[in-house]
C-alpha cells in the first residue's frame, strides 16, 4: 500500500459525496473552458480573418458595444490620402436577424477592394458591380440558411439574390452574407456611413512606422481609432466585455467549487476524526495528516478539471452546431486552455483543503479517539 | 542488536541520568492529570516504575483513571502535574510525540480501532508509513503478522468481515508492526465472549514475550489481569496497591 492508495481510499470512503463534489468543480470549470474557449474562438477568428483580407490598419469608432457605431463614408477619401496609406476602403458590417438565422454578420463591401480578394468563389459567381442586388454568402451562412445560387434572400427592407457562395478562409468570413457596400447602406438606413476603414499600409512599413500612422489618423480624425491588426481584438469594447463576463462567471463558478469541496472536505475531518485519531497514535505525524487530507481535497480538484474540461469541450461542440454560434464564433480548446483549467481545479482543491487539513492538525488523539 | 539496547535517538538525550543497563522503562513521580480547570481530577500524583520486559496489569473502576494513564504512557495526553519518564527522559521534554508513538509504541484498543476502507493486511501496514521502510518491506512484516496471529486466510478482507476476535488478533498484528519497545492495550478483551478473551490474552502474552515488549495492559476484568506478573490496583486517581499479580487478583 502507498501513500497515495490511502488518499484514494479516503474519497473512496463516500463515493457519491465525492462524486457530486467533484461534478461540482467540473461544471465550474466548464462553465470556464465554455467561456474562455468562446472568446478565445472569437479571438481567433478575428485575427485570422484580418490576415486573409490582408489589412495592417483598422479604422473605427470603438465605442458601441459588439459593433462599432457608424461614421461618415467620406473618412475613408480623408484617410486614403494620408502619407503611408497604400489603399483604404470602408466596410458596414452589422449583425442581423436574416431570414431563420437569429444573427448573422452582413457584410457592405466597397465593390473592387481588396477586401473581395480573400473570398474564394465554390459556387456561382460575384457581384457583376456594385448596384446588382446581389449578395455571395460564405459557405457556413449558405448552410445555416439553406441557401444556393439563385436563390433570394430578404435582407432588412430589400431582397436579394444569392449569385454566389464562397470560401472566406476564417469563420468569420464564411459566416458572413456579403454584399456591395451601396445596397448594404441603402437597405440597412446607414446611406453614406460605414464603421470600418481597412488600410494596408505600402510594403517595408515597420511597427513604428504603422504606429506612427495610427496616430497621426486619430489626430486627423477626432473620436475614430486607429488600430494594427494584431491588437483589434484586444481593444474592442465588445471584446473587452465579452472577455469580463466570463472571466467573472468563471471566477464565480470556482468560488462556489471552493466553498463546495471546502464543506465536504470538512465534514469528511470532522466524520473521520476517530480515523485521524488512530492514525495519531498509530504514530502518524500531524503533517503527514494534513498532507493526506490536502491531497485528497487536490485530487478531488484535479478529478473535477479533468472531467471539466471534458464537459467544456462538449458545451463548445454543441454550441458550435447552435445557429447563433454557427458561422459567427469558431470555439477554441486548445491544449493551453485545458491544461490551464486543470490547473485552475487542482489550485481550488488545494485552497479548499487548507482550512479542513489546518482544522485536522489541531485534534487532539485522546479525544478523537473517543470519536 | 536487541530491541530493548535500542537507543531512542528522537528523544532529548540530555536528561538520560539512568544508568545504560538500568532496566527501568518508565518512572512516574507524582503523575497528575486534571480536566475542565482542575474540577476534574483523573489523576491525584501517581508513584511507579515499569520493568522493561514487564507485563503490567492496571485495574480498576471506570473512571478510576487507569486510561488516562495509559493515554500519558503513549504520549496521546499529557500530564498536568509530576512527571512520567521514559528510559530516563521526561516524556514532557521529548519534541517530537509522532515519532515516539512510531517507533516505540503499539496501541490495541477495546473496539480494535481498524480502519474499516483498508484491508486487514492494510491496517497493520498503517503504523508503518512513520518508519522509513519501503512498500515491499511494510507488506511482508504485515503478511508475517498476521499469519503470526492466525489471520493468514484473512489479509484481503475488509474487517467488517471479521468477527470480534480476529478483528482483535488483527489489531494486535498491528500493533506489533512497528516493532514497538511498548505495547498499550486499553481493555483488549471488553468486546469479546470469554473464550475469544482467554485466547487472545494467550496470544498477547506469547507475542509479549516473542518479541520482547513491555505489556502495560489496563482492564476491568480480574480474570484478564491474572495473566500479567504484577498487578496495579486504582481508585479515584490514585494507586490503591502494586505487587505481583496474587492467583485470585479478584479477592
Amino acid at each position: 500500500m502507498t501513500f497515495l492508495e490511502v488518499i484514494f481510499r479516503g474519497l473512496w470512503r463516500r463515493p457519491v459525496r465525492t462524486g457530486l463534489t467533484g461534478l461540482g468543480i467540473a461544471i465550474g470549470i466548464a462553465a470556464f473552458v465554455a467561456l474562455v474557449g468562446m472568446s478565445a474562438g472569437y479571438e481567433k477568428g478575428v485575427t485570422r480573418q484580418l490576415d486573409v483580407i490582408g489589412i495592417d490598419v483598422v479604422v473605427s469608432n470603438m465605442q458601441g458595444g459588439i459593433m462599432p457605431k457608424a461614421f461618415e463614408e467620406s473618412v475613408r477619401d480623408g484617410v486614403a490620402a494620408l502619407p503611408g496609406v497604400a489603399e483604404a476602403n470602408a466596410t458596414l458590417m452589422q449583425m442581423l436577424s436574416v431570414e431563420d438565422a437569429p444573427m448573422m454578420v452582413v457584410y457592405g463591401r466597397e465593390w473592387g477592394s481588396f477586401t473581395w480578394d480573400g473570398l474564394k468563389l465554390l459556387d456561382g459567381r460575384l457581384p457583376r458591380d456594385a448596384a446588382e442586388p446581389a449578395v455571395v454568402l460564405g459557405k457556413l451562412a449558405a448552410e445555416v440558411l439553406g441557401k444556393k445560387p439563385g436563390d433570394k434572400i430578404q435582407i432588412e427592407t430589400g431582397e436579394f439574390e444569392v449569385v454566389g457562395i464562397v470560401d472566406g478562409q476564417s469563420v468569420l468570413e464564411n459566416g458572413a452574407v456579403n454584399l456591395a457596400l451601396p445596397r448594404f447602406q441603402e437597405v440597412s438606413g446607414y446611406e453614406n456611413r460605414v464603421n470600418f476603414i481597412n488600410i494596408r499600409v505600402p510594403p517595408g512599413t515597420d511597427e513604428t512606422q504603422t504606429a506612427a500612422l495610427c496616430r497621426q489618423i486619430e489626430e486627423s480624425f477626432p473620436g475614430l481609432r486607429a488600430v494594427k491588426a494584431g491588437d483589434v481584438v484586444g481593444t474592442s469594447q465588445g471584446f473587452q466585455m465579452a472577455q469580463a463576463m466570463s472571466w467573472s462567471t468563471s471566477l464565480l463558478a470556482l468560488v462556489v467549487g471552493v466553498l463546495g469541496v471546502m464543506n465536504t472536505m470538512l465534514m469528511s475531518v470532522f466524520e473521520r476524526k476517530h480515523e485521524i485519531g488512530v492514525l495519531l497514535a498509530l504514530g502518524w505525524k500531524r503533517s503527514r495528516i494534513m498532507a493526506l487530507i490536502l491531497c485528497e481535497s487536490a485530487a478531488m480538484g484535479l478529478l473535477g478539471g479533468v472531467i471539466g474540461v471534458a464537459l467544456g469541450a462538449l458545451t463548445l461542440a454543441g454550441l458550435e452546431l447552435t445557429p447563433m454560434v454557427r458561422g459567427f464564433l469558431e470555439p477554441d480548446l486548445g491544449w493551453p486552455l485545458a491544461v490551464r483549467a486543470i490547473l485552475i481545479a487542482l489550485a481550488v482543491g488545494v485552497i479548499s483543503g487548507l482550512y479542513p487539513a489546518w482544522r485536522s492538525s489541531r485534534l487532539s488523539p485522546s479525544i478523537a479517539l473517543q470519536g | 542488536m536487541g530491541r530493548r539496547d535500542r537507543t531512542p535517538r528522537h528523544l532529548i538525550m540530555s536528561d538520560r541520568a539512568v544508568a545504560a543497563n538500568d532496566r527501568t522503562l518508565f518512572e512516574a513521580v507524582g503523575l497528575a492529570k486534571e480536566y475542565d480547570d482542575g474540577r476534574v481530577p483523573a489523576l491525584r500524583g501517581v508513584d511507579f516504575r515499569i520493568q522493561r520486559g514487564e507485563f503490567v496489569s492496571i485495574v480498576g473502576p471506570s473512571g478510576c483513571g487507569k486510561t488516562t494513564l495509559l493515554n500519558m504512557l503513549g504520549l496521546l495526553d499529557t500530564p498536568t502535574g509530576g512527571e512520567l519518564r521514559y528510559g530516563g527522559t521526561a516524556l514532557s521534554r521529548v519534541a517530537d510525540p509522532a515519532t515516539y508513538r512510531a517507533r516505540e509504541v503499539g496501541f490495541i484498543f477495546q473496539s480494535f480501532h481498524l480502519l474499516p476502507t483498508f484491508t486487514v493486511e492494510e491496517n497493520v501496514q498503517i503504523p508503518m508509513f512513520g518508519l522509513p521502510w519501503k512498500r515491499a518491506e511494510r507488506k511482508a512484516r504485515a503478511v508475517e503478522l498476521l499469519t503470526a496471529v492466525g489471520l493468514s486466510h484473512r489479509l484481503g478482507h475488509l474487517p467488517v468481515k471479521l468477527s470480534g476476535g480476529e478483528r482483535q488478533r488483527a489489531a494486535i498484528a498491528r500493533s506489533l508492526a512497528n516493532r514497538p519497545a511498548i505495547l498499550l492495550a486499553d481493555e483488549p478483551t471488553g468486546n469479546l465472549d470469554s473464550k475469544n478473551a482467554a485466547h487472545i490474552m494467550e496470544l498477547l502474552k506469547r507475542l509479549q514475550q516473542e518479541h520482547e515488549a513491555t505489556l502495560v495492559l489496563v482492564t476491568h476484568d480480574h480474570e484478564v489481569a491474572r495473566h500479567a506478573s504484577r498487578l496495579i490496583r486504582m481508585k479515584d486517581g490514585q494507586i490503591l496497591s502494586d505487587g505481583a499479580t496474587p492467583a485470585d487478583p479478584g479477592s
